[in-house]
């Protein structure tokens, strides 16, 4: 059996008071199928995500695709420890061989894990990159972080790293904010490769491109995918890079996971309406 | 043991109506309180309730506080502006110090036992038995990569500089060196990052591991800080990017001809420039034919 590289149990993000246990109706939390709403009509709450489980393996493509406002986003901040979850557990090889749960780490730590043991690339370029910073800058931060105090080692490492990822070494010392948004996209992917994290989180990496570099960045992802060895965990609402790039799926809708499996069967045998749904509409 | 009145009485102080010092007691206890901690955790920002004093914010409260309540009979007070005792904000608070304390003043370094100073450490090395008083400006060297002060002292918390060092990478890169001139950014007992006052960097090796207690005060922004006798101060420097301090091309003072000294430029009547000694003390000690221990 191969042990997970990420296990996660019961990931919970609400946002308001809950009426657990109180009035007639039930929670919206309390509520086993899909309730067709993200908040609660009895007491207001808003579920973001709710008991989101799900194992992410070594080097393997795990997708989450769902319409927006299904809580995909939520998890990935969740798991990049940008928020705290209301609830829920996670266990990360890289993090105390697994034994502690990332959501109970404190400060430092949760820092370590950001700064070196994940990566995240977000949909919005100005989220994971400093707009008034070079691109090589941008690589350098999570090269300083980890101690590195030669300006030319970090240089050719960030270098290499923009090489890797296409990003033309000449405008290395340019700043994103006059890139494309492809090239943007590019250089937050080499940011997140530097340090040789363990997991990279791709929130929505081709949202909003044109289609010939939606091609090219999935096409890039493949690769370092292929040449780190990296887990990856994808979120998109689009099925057909699901498709393209991941082994298995989580289909998630209201805030929860309504199906998962492999790529192939849900794109093929959708079992839930909303799945079926989706593919039929996505076809 | 002598009481406020007797101190004030015996001193002469021309202001009946004010405390020994201007500042009430409770008002120099909370601030040699915040002073103790200061000490205590070299480089950490330490909040004081800054008081008010005749002296607008801005033009030294903070050190002019730290002075007020850390002095006593028997003091000597010596205060310089860029160097400079002539300076009109030296002036002041010279005379502010004078009138509500009795105590004396002096021009000369070796002569202080307490020197307030704003932007710049006497050329002359200091003794254990002085104080040095800095007027800070900006107390948080995370402004000029974090706007938000909560962040800024999380930052501080945990030690978490890179923003800080991706600062100073992004001006090796692109002027080819970092740029800072004055305040240049120092990490004091292995710790704190600390904004070095606006001293110039020719100064910032005179912090390393001196022997005088060093204070720091904003009292606009109601902090103080200390680098305490014999602590360790490094710039922030990289591996191929060493610290360098400013040069002058040697050329020496125009006054006393000293050859090693932060010169300051004065430009004349008939419109041209002289470089002469910054630290206007040790230029008329050099004059007059006095010897002093120097850093150089």
């Amino acid at each position: 059996m191969v042990l997970a590289l990420l296990t996660v149990r019961g990931l919970t993000k609400t946002y308001g008071p809950a009426c657990r246990g109180r009035g007639s109706e039930g929670c919206l939390l309390d509520r086993e199928d899909d309730p067709g709403t993200s908040s609660c009509a009895a007491c207001g709450l808003i579920a973001a995500c709710s008991d989101v489980s799900f194992d992410v393996y070594p080097g393997e493509v795990l997708g989450i695709v769902g319409e927006s406002g299904s809580g995909k986003t939520t998890v990935m901040r969740s798991l990049y420890l940008d928020h705290m979850p209301t609830s829920g557990e996670a266990y990360f090889a890289a993090f105390e061989a697994g034994r502690h749960n990332i959501f109970e780490a404190d400060r430092p730590q949760r820092r370590r894990i950001r700064n070196y043991l994940m990566g995240i690339v977000y949909q919005e370029a100005r989220r994971g990159l400093n707009l008034l910073v070079t691109a090589g800058g941008n690589v350098a931060e999570r090269l300083l972080a980890a101690d590195w105090r030669s300006v030319a080692d970090i240089r050719s490492k960030a270098a290499d790293y923009l090489a890797r990822t296409e990003v033309p070494l000449d405008r290395m010392d340019d700043f994103p904010a006059f890139f494309s948004n492809g090239m943007q996209q590019r250089v937050q992917i080499a940011k997140a490769l530097s340090n040789s994290p363990n997991l990279v989180l791709l929130d929505e990496p081709t949202t909003g491109l044109d289609v010939s570099v939606q091609a090219g960045v999935l096409d890039l992802i493949r690769d370092i995918r292929r040449d780190f060895r990296v887990a990856i965990v994808v979120v998109s609402h689009d099925l057909s890079v699901i498709g393209m790039l991941a082994e298995r799926t989580l289909v998630m809708r209201h805030g929860r996971v309504v199906e998962s499996g492999l790529t192939d069967q849900i794109l093929e045998d959708p079992q839930h309406p909303y799945t079926q749904l989706l593919v039929s509409s996505a076809l | 043991m002598a009481t406020i009145a007797e101190l004030l009485e015996r001193s002469g102080s021309r202001h009946s109506g004010y405390s020994y010092a201007f500042l009430d007691e409770t008002a120099k206890r909370d601030l040699r309180r915040a002073m103790l901690k200061a000490v205590a955790i070299p480089g950490y920002q330490v909040p004081f309730g800054s008081r008010e004093v005749p002296v607008a914010k801005g033009f030294g409260t903070g050190g002019l506080q730290i002075t007020l309540s850390i002095i006593g009979p028997g003091d000597v007070i010596k205060v310089i502006d860029q160097g400079d005792d002539a300076g009109v904000n030296a002036n002041n608070i010279r005379r502010l110090i004078e009138r509500t304390t009795g105590l004396d003043t002096t021009l000369e370094t070796a002569g202080a036992t307490v020197i307030q100073t704003r932007h710049r450490v006497p050329e002359e090395v200091l003794r254990e038995d002085q104080v040095l008083v800095l007027q800070v400006p900006y107390p948080e060297p995370l402004r000029l990569v974090e706007r938000s002060q909560t962040a800024a002292r999380t930052m501080h918390a945990e030690k978490d500089y890179a923003r800080m060092w991706l600062a100073l990478y992004e001006d090796v890169v692109r002027k080819g060196e970092v740029t800072i001139g004055a305040g240049y950014p120092v990490v004091v007992n292995h710790r704190y990052v600390m904004a070095s006052t606006p001293v110039p960097r020719w100064d910032l090796p005179k912090l390393h591991r001196s022997k005088a207690l060093h204070l720091f005060g904003a009292g606009r922004e109601k902090r103080l800080y200390a680098i305490p006798p014999h602590t360790d101060v490094a710039p922030m420097e990289f591996e191929d990017h060493p610290f360098e301090v400013e040069g002058f091309g040697g050329t020496p003072c125009a006054r006393c001809g000293a050859a090693a000294t932060f010169l300051t430029e004065r430009l004349n009547a008939d419109g041209s420039r002289t470089l002469t000694c910054s630290d206007t003390a040790y230029c008329d000690l050099r004059l007059t034919g006095g010897k002093a221990e120097t850093w150089y």
